[in-house]
């Protein structure tokens, strides 16, 4: 039996949180180093340098202060979506849907942006953002209905939903709202005033990226400090144990699915009044996808989820930029990606340094 | 005649409890033996000791007069030993036919020769007397004709020897009487038959011979025509009594606790409990004793609503709460400890704080809003973390790294510590606990009760029950019966109407 | 709508190009049955393809020979499978997850391999690369109507409609198509007649690449002799639609490829004449949900009423007694 006095409680509490905290460190600097080996491996397989290709990504993402911008503001879009994907997880419904609701978040933004005209920015901003928001909600709500009422595996209707809404909205932007003059199919410009102000001259970042931070912190607090948040978790730890101890099970589902949603739609608005100002056809170049693979290397922590985007966002900013510089082709970064959620998933580090480092704590205690 | 199948000085242990203590006796050919003993006996573990699951620590197994060493099952099935396991092992879109032939199906080169399949089930399904259909689903087949359809499984793989585990618990009593004709004939015809039941009406319309354990050892194998349930009842579960105990149950209004005519489905849609009324006084400790899988669980399921009821009231002062939701049925006072405590007690990834608010967490003090309010959440958690003696290295720490006993200890705080409880369900409390902490939750349900509360006990250890109940009531095939209030003959009563007796025997009729 | 001429729409071509698309889908269906029958949903048929799509178009080049292309395929999505059975089993990772990342590794990695072995980026087309030819049957070919329906494919049509029988008959005809059924819907019962599990996981996903390198091989060396980023366009996907439609039974899931590929024929051919082609591209996926409604409603009511059966038999029976 333990007598826990005040002092060392708190006592107990910080060791854990070290613990925490180290076993993380090194488990992710060594996923990081095995994955970056990994790339170098191939590209120096194929005759290339891999230093040098690795500085050119290095310098592709943040070599000038408008480069870090545009890293920075690339991983917005990706934040958001891996938020969403967080959040969903953590509550055990696999939403694979977060194309779609993209899409249809993004789309619902653009038709507010381009068809409301008249309002000034401070309204019709939120307005559009506001649009993402609920059309992404709405666009899971379906996936959780079939799920509760007649047990239909989520796994197959979030997959129908996002072709549905892919291609309904390539429909909408080739025959309602086609805008002759886009060089590209998609709807007609948005207004100025639902454009995202700009944060820094000569770069594309927007206050889009503030929002993305922001609901980072948002959705920390949701899902750790308030009640709805600690009830969506423990759903997720345990279905049985929830429902014998009070918890509303399928009230934690449904939230689960509508705030991915929303938290996903809002995405797509972001990245369509802050970088491209029009729905285009295809504007994402898998942000749902991706989202999903940043909530799993960030372990569906919502402030893991930063860095995470931020390593996305640089990897495919720089790849570009290593390409012209040493020919390595981009598609190189891509099998870094698929290296890091391997050995996060795999947890094969995680359990080998909390061991480690559990037992380095304990002996300093016995001291 | 021959020897079957012995057992000679079985041990078995599992981490912190000897299963089968020098267990030994010999069945002959063409014999029906029946093995019967309370929940924790030792008679499942013995069988699968026989069907090579399990190996044993030390003893020594003979099949047909040889000593013989069992490492898995298809050993097993080789030696000639077949089992039919109480839960169905067969692939519900298969036809009966192809499950009974799985593995092992007659082929014509590579395809499965499909005439060959038919004739050959239907000639075992002749030879052995057992009716089977072998062209209908296994899902759309009763459950009469899926055992059957077990049973030529083992027998066409060659088992002379049938292992069956609680063979009649899903069936009805026009099924059983099928089975018993089959399992004659097929005793008759050389196969030897053993069987675990602790229905002793059964056991004695069917077996030769009955071998009853008790905590892991054979108290005795008796001559079934030679005894009846009364002894066997006896034998099953002792006549020791615990040391007397002297409560004062306290008088009040009207009961914590009604249950009027309820009825609840299990998970297969079968009626699991039957028409079962009950009350629950305050003060009292209420034993609910019965085998594992009479309707028990499905029972306490039902009252804290995660199972719908098909009819009647549950009532916790005065107040209805059947079909409710789960937190209206805690918020009116009932509080639950549930028996598979890892599934269903705590989340296990979940820190220990995070296990212990579960029940409260969405009131005030502990919450305000949206948010949590964290100094009364630390200090209610630190203060139940004290009270109820749990060890942990602290409250932000995974709750699966705690052990049973203390995870046992958390739920137990989290449940009892609030203090505002009218009604206690406590199922299975200390099923794997160590000894100091089996005192202390039967410490606490005890002084729980004595400040006016209803506590419910569940247990499959029929000691425990006993040890600590006012009351005892017995649940045999969804129905209750009341084995009444606690005296010298108690343990005789509940042994008797677990096995689906009456309860009406007496020194005279022990022969 | 003016002008909306059904009769140059739909055609008996358009039914021959219902054939044709339905095939790679149908290949990568009836891959996806197999994993699907041993327990695992598997996400990655995608990425499947797509090393498919690939390496038919290595070997085709290296070989000089369509045939020479397939079986590089073939090799390629064989290793693919047991990589992917690997990691889910030996490695316990979800299985969703290893999909996933399997999908996304094969982009990059085809996309990277095509630069390398290649020498191309986005697409790659050339002479050295030599494709199926078209089949004219004999005889059939002569008929009416038949003959512009069944005759002038390419030989993987065929194999693939060929391959449904086929499936069937090892999943309902074979001891070992028993064997691995038992084990994705009730392990304990395979597990007791002594199957071994995990062998027979490793063999279904192994059986998704085999079928999923054929489907691969058609996209890539068929109707388009060339290789291409995102050729594969979501035909995994729909795959996984086809075997929750069809519940995992190779003629059912038939039916949803064969709605799926007139879905895209139907859609090229609308496009020709400037109608929502999007429209119709949505049908499929609107009818995968429409039958998973309709399906779950049906189950809910048979599982009901057997119930029920079961209950009044048990009842009446007591009643008897007393």
């Amino acid at each position: 039996m333990m007598n826990l006095s005040r002092k060392s409680a708190l006592n107990e509490r910080w060791k854990h949180m070290l613990l925490e905290v180290l076993t993380q460190t090194a488990n992710y600097a060594v996923i990081l180093l095995l994955s970056l080996l990994v790339g170098a491996l191939v590209i120096f397989a194929s005759g290339k340098d891999p230093i040098a290709s690795y500085q050119a990504i290095w310098q592709g993402a943040f070599g000038n202060p408008i480069k870090f911008a545009d890293t920075l503001d690339r991983s917005t879009v990706l934040m958001l979506s891996g938020l969403a994907a967080a959040l969903a997880f953590r509550t055990n419904v696999i939403n694979l849907g977060l194309e779609g609701q993209l899409y249809a978040g993004a789309f619902a933004s653009a038709l507010v942006g381009f068809s409301v005209q008249g309002l000034p920015k401070h309204i019709h901003i939120p307005l559009c953002l506001l649009a993402g928001i609920v059309a992404g909600g709405l666009w899971g709500l379906p996936v959780i209905i079939l799920k509760l009422r007649w047990g239909i595996t989520e796994l197959v209707t979030t997959l129908m939903l996002n072709y549905i809404a892919i291609r309904f909205s390539q429909y909408l932007i080739a025959f309602p709202f086609k805008d002759p003059l886009a060089p590209m199919p998609g709807t007609p410009v948005l207004e100025a005033t639902a454009r995202l102000p700009k944060l820094m001259k000569g770069s594309v970042l927007n206050i889009g990226f503030i929002i993305a931070l922001v609901m980072a912190f948002v959705i920390y607090w949701f899902l750790f400090r308030s009640k709805i948040g600690y009830e969506m978790r423990m759903v997720g730890y345990n279905k049985d144990f929830s429902a014998a101890v009070g918890i509303p099970v399928n009230r934690s589902a449904v939230l689960a699915m509508l705030v991915s949603g929303a938290l996903v739609g809002l995405g797509g608005a972001v990245v369509i009044m802050g970088f491209f100002g029009r729905f285009l056809g295809s504007f994402s170049s898998g942000y749902g996808w991706d989202g999903m693979m940043i909530a799993l290397l960030a372990q569906n922590h919502p402030l893991g989820v930063i860095p995470a985007s931020l390593f996305y966002a640089a990897l495919a900013n720089g790849a570009l930029a290593m390409q012209s510089a040493t020919g390595v082709p981009q598609t190189v970064v891509v099998m870094v990606k698929g290296a890091t959620m391997l050995f996060v998933t795999v947890k094969v580090f995680a359990t080998f340094f909390k061991r480690r480092f559990g037992k380095w704590l304990a002996s300093t205690s016995d001291a | 005649m021959a020897e079957a199948i012995a057992v000679q000085e079985i041990i078995k242990t599992f981490p912190g409890v000897l299963a089968n203590d020098r267990v030994s006796f010999s069945v002959e050919q063409g014999e029906i033996r029946a093995i019967v003993g309370e929940n924790g006996a030792g008679k499942t573990t013995l069988m699968k000791i026989l069907y090579g699951l399990h190996k044993p620590d030390s003893g020594k197994i003979r099949v047909k007069g040889d000593e013989v060493v069992l490492s898995n099952a298809r050993d097993a099935i080789a030696l000639g030993i077949g089992m039919v396991h109480q839960h169905f092992m067969l692939v519900p879109s298969f036809t009966l036919a192809q499950n009974i032939v799985l593995g092992v199906e007659p082929k014509n080169k590579v395809l499965i020769d499909e005439e060959r399949v038919e004739t050959v089930v239907q000639e075992i399904s002749e030879k052995y007397g057992l009716a089977v259909d072998g062209s209908k689903l296994a899902m759309d087949a009763s459950v009469g004709e899926q055992q059957r359809a077990e049973i030529l499984k083992a027998l066409y793989r060659g088992a002379d020897i049938l292992i069956l585990d609680e063979p009649t618990a899903v069936l009805t009593d026009m099924e059983t009487e099928e089975l018993f004709v089959m399992l004659r004939r097929l005793a008759e015809s050389g196969k030897t038959i053993l069987f675990i039941s602790h229905k002793l009406r059964e056991v004695l319309a069917i077996s030769d011979n009955t071998t009853v354990m008790r905590h892991g050892k054979v108290v005795g194998t008796v001559k079934t025509s030679e005894t009846d349930d009364c002894e066997l009842a006896e034998m099953m579960v002792g006549r020791e009594t615990i040391g007397g105990r002297i409560r004062q149950i306290a008088e009040c209004g009207q009961p914590v606790l009604q249950v009027e005519n309820i009825s609840v489905l299990d998970s297969r849609d079968l009626l699991a409990v039957q028409n079962v009324s009950m009350e629950l006084h305050c003060g009292e400790i209420l034993g609910i004793g019965g085998v594992d899988g009479n309707g028990q669980e499905e029972f306490v399921e039902a009252i804290m609503g995660l199972r719908p009821i098909l009819n009647g009231r549950i009532l916790v002062e005065g107040v209805e709460i059947q079909n409710q939701s789960t937190r209206k049925i805690r918020e009116a006072g009932v509080a639950y400890i549930p028996s598979d405590r890892y599934r269903s007690g705590v989340a296990t990834e979940a820190l220990v704080w995070e296990n212990l608010v579960a029940g409260e967490y969405y009131r005030e003090p502990y919450s305000k809003g949206f948010s949590f309010v964290w100094k009364e959440i630390n200090a209610s958690s630190d203060e139940l973390v004290k009270r109820f003696q749990v060890s942990t290295p602290g409250l932000d720490v995974e709750t699966g790294n705690l052990s049973g006993g203390n995870i046992q200890r958390l739920i137990a705080g989290r449940e009892l510590g609030s203090n505002k409880a009218k009604v206690v369900i406590a199922s299975q409390p200390t099923r794997g606990i160590d000894i100091a902490g089996t005192e202390a939750i039967r410490q606490m349900l005890l002084e729980y009760a004595e400040r006016g509360a209803g506590v419910m006990l569940l247990s499959a250890d029929l000691d425990e029950v006993l040890a600590l109940s006012d009351r005892v009531v017995v649940f045999y095939e969804g129905r209750l019966s009341d084995a009444g209030y606690w005296d010298d003959d108690i343990r005789r009563r509940v042994g008797q109407l677990m096995t689906g007796g009456e309860g009406g025997c007496n020194d005279e009729s022990v022969s | 709508m003016a002008g909306f001429d059904f009769g140059r729409i739909i055609t008996l071509s358009l039914f021959a190009a219902t054939l044709r698309m339905t095939t790679p889908v149908l290949f990568a269906t009836l891959g996806g049955i197999f994993s699907s029958e041993v327990g695992i949903f598997n996400v990655g048929l995608e990425g499947m393809l797509d090393i498919a799509t690939f390496f038919a178009v290595v070997g085709s080049v290296q070989t000089g020979s369509p045939w020479g292309g397939l079986m590089y395929a073939i090799v390629a999505c064989l290793i693919t499978g047991f990589i992917f059975a690997l990691i889910h089993l030996e490695l316990k990772a979800n299985a969703i997850i290893v999909g996933l990342a399997l999908n996304i590794f094969a982009t990059g990695l085809t996309r990277y391999l095509m630069v390398e072995m290649l020498g191309a980026t986005g697409f790659y087309q050339s002479d050295l690369l030599i494709g199926f030819k078209l089949v004219e049957i004999p005889l059939i070919k002569d008929i009416p109507v038949l003959g512009e329906l069944l005759s002038g494919h390419f030989p993987l049509v065929y194999l693939a409609f060929a391959f449904v029988a086929v499936v069937y008959v090892i999943l309902y005809k074979t001891p070992f198509g028993f064997h691995l059924r038992s084990v994705g819907e009730k392990i304990e019962a395979a597990e007791s007649v002594g199957i071994n599990p995990q062998k027979m996981k490793y063999i279904g996903l192994m059986m998704s690449g085999l079928f999923c390198s054929f489907g691969g091989a058609f996209l890539s060396l068929s109707y388009l002799n060339m290789f291409s980023e995102n050729m594969t366009a979501g035909r995994g996907w729909l795959a996984l639609a086809a075997i929750n439609f069809g519940r995992s039974k190779p003629v059912r899931s038939l039916v949803a490829c064969l709605i799926f590929g007139f879905a895209d024929a139907l859609a090229l051919r609308l496009q020709q004449f400037g109608l929502p082609s999007q429209i119709v591209l949505m049908l499929p996926y609107v009818s995968t949900l429409v039958v998973l409604v309709f399906s779950a409603i049906s189950d809910e009511r048979k599982k009901k009423s057997l119930a029920a059966k079961q209950r009044n038999t048990k009842t009446m029976e007591a009643v008897a007694v007393e």
